[in-house]
């Protein structure tokens, strides 16, 4: 008898094992896969992510094998901006979400799943937590509505059964758990983004660079194996076009976004994987508990990637339901009090707000006249520039960037001119060109 | 993930392949019994050659995509490529049968919409998506150098929002606007309820002597003022009108606008000028916004209610400006969040830093606090503050504004300096003598009274709202403020109040942050607690039913 069952042993799962496992909870963390193992993923942690990392003990394994920095780029329709995440910020994210701000850091990395996975699983044994690896879960065992355990096959072929006083289900977008349970979903947002990437040595950029062009962005960031990251994304109904050449649109859309990355990528880029691709995904939430049965990150509340925040919540939500689940299996609490207060940190109206704005990107309109005024006033205004990349980052709370007096305030005190940019030329000329299909043949 | 020299496919060309295959073999099967099937040798190669082809792609599909993809079966998508099956073995045959026939159809489904999501093939209402998704704010900077044509972009999004009922500016008020009223909204339809779209805290528009003291002024003066109150404007209730309002703030210059708005927006711009500082709160009220950004571009928006914020803010301008003003303004009751800021504090830091502060007591002054003093009388600081300005239009009855000070030089001067004082036409008769009259009422016992039967309201709705699991933000104060958060669930509650008669003010951004969209409730003195808690039952069920209708409408509605 186990206090958790932990059903997926990645970025949530395995989080949430080795902090339980060091509260001295009894653990089993199951995954169908072994380590290491790669599954489809930004693989992008912003500077909250790396924080948690940090907050846990691991960040200096991730750093050394991953390339980090703490300036970011973007570039929107040719209007360039860089910044980094204020440590204020970053603090008071971790105040108002944990009540304690130990650990901050304002490094950004992009590790690939091959390596971070591995390492959490590792650091959730250190911490005493069983892991089964290869071990596939057939059934989850319930006692009336009450799920008490599961049922399943481990690697070597074996049928076992384990029981836990709460089962986890950290097991992913396609979750095993919500799908057996029959969770319905809510807020579905069907809309997203379609996206293609790869990954190539041969040139490098320095930092990461994010760049967005009409409808289409692309990125670029250093990863592991001296590796860049390269992906480009834009809406999902130009999927079916993008994808009848895939080779050939992915480097159009490198030179339609950015000709001098597309010229890196094509003279000095070597391909060092095949492409990867996926249009699913669409957003939702599901419902977070109920009876010995909680989830934790994409299993959840499943977002599109284009703000590539998807690692970094399901640490957020490793740390939230570990802090609750410890409070409820050690009897400090009520078991359901506990988990209602998970749920309620993330379904908080600043959760909202933040999945709302991600639904809203991963539409990929063209950007507006009036958010490209934005980008330019916030070239002349740093320390705002910094508090739009932590927004966007979900580290600040939109409710405070994204108020109207401080958007007046910001263009009045706007000292760069929009003539200097191309795209205010003609504006209306340059959107409607936008909005035809780049990739269609 | 060994780099290969022969690069894989891209999965989803892989699926798209696999996705080819299953459809031939079921082709193959169609309209044939199994019997059949294993008495058909061609059938049956058919059927195992593209079963091995289907296996083999899903043996390509990456590592990543099946990881991420964990519904699949891929091990047995995979096993099915084991063409080492004999030719003739009849239970392999019958194996592949019962896989296409049961296990694969949801396994096809599920490849399918990860290949073709669904929402590539759906029709939705691009209205009602038009209408619910935009924000006002997407309209702020039309682009084009045609002033006039490109407001249509906007108009064309407010007209998408009239015809799906979203839209929650000008309705039109049939009655009297009372505790009920009856309203026609924008696409002419009409309907009654509980209404607290009304800002008539003490409910004093339906009070005699209100009325009585409007026709007398009507009958002595007749209903216009013919001139700036710096003119002939004023008439000698103008006077009592500053005494009375004099008595209730305990402050002796009282200067009148004939709007609320003009009496913030007046103050700021008539006392700061460009090198000046003014120090707000970013949830001040708009007139005060716009009025220090028209007066000057040193504006500081401090965060909502930190006296600390402001300590520092002064002690950074100081350090660097000795000879130049800071005004710091804030609301005393801010109608968005139902709170209030310690003044006490407030005040003190000013005058350590030598800046003058300045109150809006808009929404406090005469519903809430001891006879009718408002936050100012709570906190004990009646006559104690620098400057108060208020507006008559929640508990007065009329239009209209004040500021007040002690000191004749600085109303003498906002009167000339002010601009909206001066070149606007002096508050109406009629209105002069229903805000004398809306004085004398609050200052009496009556006041008392219509103050206690207001709270009481109050704190019904407040209790009735929370028990639901609702989240009523701020203290009890006549505007109980409900917050829904996302715009979209926001609108789709407002159609619903609409058909079930509960009357709301609707506030989401500009006047709200994005994302933090709220009913703004305004509670009178004539709303039984009875009815106001019958309201707070279908809000809750107008929430729920909102949240059902848009996971329907935008989520699992398929073709």
């Amino acid at each position: 008898m186990f206090d958790a069952i932990i059903i997926g042993g990645r970025c949530a799962g395995s989080a949430t094992a080795l902090q339980l496992a060091r509260k001295g909870h009894k653990v089993l963390v199951v995954d169908r896969s072994t380590f290491p193992s790669d599954v489809i993923s930004t693989h992008f942690l912003w500077p909250h992510g790396t924080s948690y990392l940090n907050r846990w003990g691991l960040l200096d394994r991730v750093l050394a094998q991953t390339p980090s920095h703490t300036e970011i780029h973007l570039v929107n329709d040719g209007i360039p901006l860089a910044g980094t995440v204020p440590v204020e910020l970053l603090r008071q994210y971790f105040q108002q979400l944990h009540g304690d701000d130990t650990g901050v850091v304002q490094r950004y990395a992009s590790v690939r799943r091959l390596v971070l996975d591995k390492l959490l699983v590792d650091a959730a044994v250190e911490a005493g937590a069983e892991v089964r690896e290869g071990f596939v879960v057939e059934e989850l065992i319930s006692e009336g509505d009450q799920v008490v355990g599961i049922r399943g096959r481990t690697r070597q072929g074996a049928r076992v059964e384990e029981r836990a006083r709460v089962v986890v289900g950290a097991d992913g977008r396609h979750s095993f758990v919500a799908r057996t349970l029959k969770l319905p979903k809510y807020d579905e947002r069907l809309k997203c983004t379609f996206a293609y990437w790869s990954y190539f040595s041969g040139f490098s950029l320095g930092t990461a660079h994010m760049h967005r062009r009409g409808r289409v962005s692309i990125a670029v960031v250093p990863t592991n194996f001296n590796q860049n990251m390269t992906l480009v994304f834009g809406p999902s109904e130009w999927f079916e076009s993008f994808r009848r050449d895939v080779a050939g649109n992915f480097q159009r859309a490198l030179d339609f976004v950015s000709p001098e990355i597309g010229e890196r990528v094509r003279t000095q880029g070597k391909r060092e994987e095949r492409f990867y691709g996926t249009v699913d995904q669409a957003a939702f939430l599901r419902p977070l508990f109920g009876p010995g049965w909680v989830l934790v990150g994409d299993a959840g509340s499943s977002k599109d990637q284009c703000t590539a925040t998807g690692m970094t919540h399901a640490f957020r939500d490793a740390e939230l339901v570990s802090a609750a689940l410890d409070a409820g299996l050690s009897g400090r609490q009520p078991l359901d009090v506990a988990l209602k207060q998970y749920e309620s940190r993330r379904r908080s109206q600043s959760a909202a707000a933040y999945y709302d704005y991600v639904c809203t990107q991963a539409e990929m309109r063209p950007l507006r006249h009036d958010e490209l005024q934005l980008f330019v006033v916030l070239r002349s205004n740093q320390e705002e520039t910094n508090r739009f990349i932590a927004t966007h980052g979900d580290i600040a709370p939109l409710s405070e960037f994204f108020q109207a007096s401080n958007l007046m305030l910001l263009s009045d005190a706007a000292k760069e001119s929009s003539r200097d940019y191309a795209v205010f030329a003609d504006f209306e000329a340059t959107s409607r060109m936008y909005q035809q299909n780049l990739f269609a043949a | 993930m060994n780099p290969t020299t022969t690069t894989p496919l891209e999965d989803d060309e892989i699926i798209g392949g696999l996705l080819m295959a299953a459809e031939k073999a079921t082709h193959s099967l169609k309209g044939r019994s199994l019997e059949e099937l294993l008495s058909t040798p061609e059938t049956r190669e058919t059927l195992r050659h593209y079963a091995t082809e289907m296996g083999e792609a899903a043996l390509q599909v990456s590592e990543m995509m099946r990881n991420w993809a964990s519904h699949i079966p891929w091990e047995l998508l995979i096993s099915l490529r084991d063409g080492a099956q004999p030719l003739g073995d009849d239970d392999a045959v019958r194996a592949l049968w019962s896989f296409f026939q049961e296990q694969f159809p949801p396994v096809r489904m599920a490849l399918q919409e990860m290949w073709q999501p669904a929402h590539l093939r759906r029709k939705a209402d691009p209205v009602e998506e038009y209408a619910l998704d935009k924000n006002t704010y997407d309209f702020f900077r039309p682009a084009g150098r045609d002033l006039l044509k490109r407001t249509e972009e906007y108009y064309g999004w407010v007209e998408a929002r009239r015809q799906t009922e979203t839209w929650p500016y000008s309705r039109t008020l049939e009655v009297t606007p009372g505790s009920k009223a009856q309203v026609t909204n924008e696409a002419g339809r009409r309907t009654q309820g509980i209404n607290f779209a009304s800002q008539d805290y003490l409910s004093l528009n339906a009070h005699p002597a209100v009325r009585e003291a409007a026709a007398r002024a009507l009958h002595d003066f007749g209903p216009h003022s013919a001139g700036s109150a710096m003119a002939v404007g004023n008439t000698r209730i103008s006077e009592e009108l500053e005494q009375a309002l004099a008595s209730l703030v305990q402050m002796e210059h009282i200067t009148l606008f004939p709007t609320g708005w003009a009496a913030g927006f007046g103050a700021v711009v008539g006392l700061v000028r460009p090198e000046d500082h003014v120090l707000i709160d970013r949830l001040a009220h708009a007139c005060l916004q716009q009025g220090a950004r028209a007066a000057t571009k040193n504006v500081i928006r401090y965060e909502h209610l930190n006296s600390e914020a402001v300590r520092q803010s002064l002690k950074d301008i100081r350090a660097r400006d000795s000879r130049n003003g800071i005004l710091v303004v804030t609301d005393a009751l801010f109608s968005v969040d139902a709170d209030w800021p310690d003044l006490i504090t407030l005040q003190a830091v000013c005058r350590e830093y030598d800046a003058t502060l300045l109150v809006d007591v808009a929404h406090d002054l005469g519903s809430m606090g001891p006879g009718g003093t408002g936050v100012l009388g709570m906190q004990d600081l009646l006559g104690k503050v620098d400057l108060v300005m208020g507006a008559f239009s929640k508990s007065f009855a009329s239009n209209g504004g004040f500021l007040a000070s002690h000191s004749p030089a600085v109303k003498q001067y906002v009167k000339m300096f002010g601009g909206s004082h001066m070149f606007s036409n002096a508050l109406s008769p009629v209105q002069t003598a229903v805000v004398l009259k809306a004085t004398e009422l609050i200052r009496s016992p009556e006041g008392d009274t219509l103050r206690a039967k207001l709270f009481g309201a109050v704190h019904a709705l407040r209790e009735e709202l929370t028990g639901q699991g609702l989240t009523c933000m701020g203290s009890p104060s006549p505007i109980v403020p409900l917050l829904i958060g996302n715009e979209k669930l926001a609108r789709t509650v407002y159609r619903l109040f609409f058909d079930r008669g509960v009357l709301a003010v609707m506030v989401e951004f500009p006047v709200t942050p994005i994302g933090a969209a709220r009913f703004r409730l305004q509670v009178q003195a004539s709303h039984e607690p009875g009815e106001a808690r019958e309201a707070a039952r279908v809000i809750g069920r107008s929430i729920s039913d909102a949240r059902a209708h848009l996971t329907s409408a935008f989520g699992s509605e398929l073709v």
